[in-house]
């Protein structure tokens, strides 16, 4: 029994290292993506239709095709993840930017800030709840989806699930399936958190 | 000092916003443009800070051509204020009202100082800074809108139907407000509004604009004395006489004293309006006295009201004076 906990605990702080290299590789690419498709209007439809074509991959189709490419191990979880919260952030970005009142936009414009400005100072900002809301449905996704990873061997919980599947022992797979549902809530309500520090971030947070 | 040449605007499928406009605002002074919508005043407006480029024609500020500023300079100088107010809700009241004074690089002390200024210049307590915006009224809002615009003592300020989104009681408020803080000001203004009453009110010259032209450009008085056309006269209301009333001050009409009668319970300030004297003539004997600190300096009746009032707008005149 001690043993299980300590597999447990193991599996679970793989699949937290997993799942949060992914989330935060993904934010760092994919909202500056958001903001170059809001500025560059022309590349959205291709981009942000390549990004949801991406998610409809299956994992068990996409993690295979990756391991040629980068390897086998956490590699290709790490990008499979990451190019699966492509859609949610790049999109939230762009429509975030695109709902900022225009008055707002007008306002500044007119009292002299520059586009850059505009755009850091107070368009970003602005779109924080709703960028935020893509991060952490991006989040949500991926710590379930990592439980994949486990059958190509990255680790994490979902080793403990596939050998419940093949051992049939419902109550470990059941076990592991609660931490992993656990750890999605956890990560929502984190980023949830930290969303409150940034500026603009207070707003929104019901939905 | 504001000139306008010859200005145009016209978008690409040739409709033309605004036409051969020109007119001149002294500094100082307020002028306020004035027309149905679409009658391309926020257009001429937003001219002046190139949110619109000209098509033809110039506009010089100080002498200076405004194609030769930079956009972004230009715009710093120039306070702007809107109907949608605009604040940044995620800024604090105080980082709404420092934000011109930040781009331009102000240090922190000058910049707090400059706040708490602004903050008592509007009338809210100097705690207002660290609150958010979306915790004020509208009224509150637009007070922090116009600070805002303040904030880097621009010589100019454009106004776009700034009080227009407020209810009337709030809107009277805040005209009255900005009409004592602009005294204290040497800021030229441009006020956009469609309503002709608030145009008369805060305009030290009104502009008329109807399908992009300028229709007529004159002093509130001088608009409602002498309507250059029609679409002016009706424009400013049928009660016109009633409204040039309301703008002189019984000062101008009061002839010394002859025969008074001491008696008249009904007195005039000679800063009353000539309207508030053809009010107490319904229950009141004319001549009525014209009473300044206790001394009586003059008499007012109807005939010296006619002498002041422009002949234009005698056929105006309701029966009783006629």
């Amino acid at each position: 029994m001690l043993n299980n906990v300590d597999l447990l605990l193991e599996q679970t702080l793989e699949h937290v290292d997993i799942a949060l290299t992914a989330i935060v590789i993904g934010t760092v690419l994919w909202v500056p993506l958001g903001v170059f498709v809001y500025q560059y209007d022309r590349f959205s439809p291709p981009v942000i239709g390549l990004a949801g074509m991406i998610l409809t991959l299956p994992s068990l189709v996409l993690f295979p095709l990756l391991i040629p490419v980068v390897g086998i191990g956490t590699a290709p979880a790490t990008v499979a993840l990451v190019l699966y919260s492509a859609l949610p952030i790049t999109r939230n970005t762009y429509t975030g930017l695109g709902e900022v009142d225009a008055a707002v936009e007008r306002a500044g414009e007119g009292l002299g800030m520059t586009d850059r400005q505009l755009l850091a100072r107070v368009k970003l900002p602005m779109a924080v709840p709703v960028i935020f809301a893509g991060i952490r449905q991006a989040a949500v996704l991926i710590i379930g989806i990592t439980t994949i990873a486990a059958f190509f061997g990255a680790g994490g919980l979902g080793a403990s699930i596939f050998a419940g599947i093949r051992l049939n022992l419902p109550k470990q797979i059941i076990g592991a399936t609660i931490i992993v549902s656990l750890l999605a809530i956890v990560t929502d309500y984190g980023l949830g958190l930290l969303q409150r520090q940034l500026p603009g971030g207070k707003r929104g947070l019901n939905t | 000092m504001i000139e306008l040449s010859n200005v145009r605007k016209v978008y690409g499928d040739s409709t033309e916003a605004v036409s051969n406009v020109s007119l001149e605002v002294s500094q100082g002074e307020t002028a306020t443009l004035v027309g149905p919508s679409g009658c391309g005043k926020t257009t001429l407006l937003t001219m002046l800070n190139r949110l619109t480029e000209l098509t033809d024609g110039e506009i010089i500020i100080d002498g200076t051509p405004i194609s030769d500023h930079d956009k972004i300079e230009l715009r710093r100088n120039i306070g702007y204020v809107i109907q949608e107010i605009g604040l940044f809700n995620h800024m604090t009241v105080g980082d709404n009202i420092g934000i011109v004074p930040d781009l331009r690089g102000w240090d922190e002390e000058r910049k707090k100082e400059r706040i708490g200024e602004l903050l008592d210049l509007i009338q809210l307590p100097l705690d207002t800074k660290e609150r958010y915006p979306e915790s004020l009224s509208g009224g509150q809002q637009q007070r922090v809108g116009v600070a805002r615009a303040l904030a880097a003592e621009p010589d100019i300020m454009l106004m776009d139907e700034p009080f227009g989104a407020l209810d009337p009681i709030t809107r009277e408020e805040l005209q009255d407000e900005f009409l004592e803080i602009q005294e204290g000001l040497d800021v030229t203004i441009v006020f956009v509004s469609h309503d002709i009453n608030e145009a008369l009110k805060m305009g030290d010259k009104v502009a008329v604009l109807n399908d992009g032209e300028l229709v007529q450009y004159d002093s509130p008085r001088d608009l409602l004395a002498n309507p250059r056309n029609a679409f002016v006269e009706d424009f400013v209301g049928e009660d016109r006489l009633l409204k040039q009333l309301s703008l002189i001050p019984v000062r101008e009409a009061t002839t010394s004293p002859s025969e008074l009668d001491e008696r008249t319970s009904t007195v005039l300030h000679p800063d009353d309006t000539l309207k508030s004297a053809v009010q107490s003539f319904y229950h009141a004997t004319e001549p009525l006295s014209v009473v300044e600190n206790g001394q009586v300096v003059g008499s007012l009746s109807e005939r010296d009201i006619r002498s002041v009032v422009s002949d234009s707008a005698e056929e105006g005149l309701p029966n009783k004076y006629a």
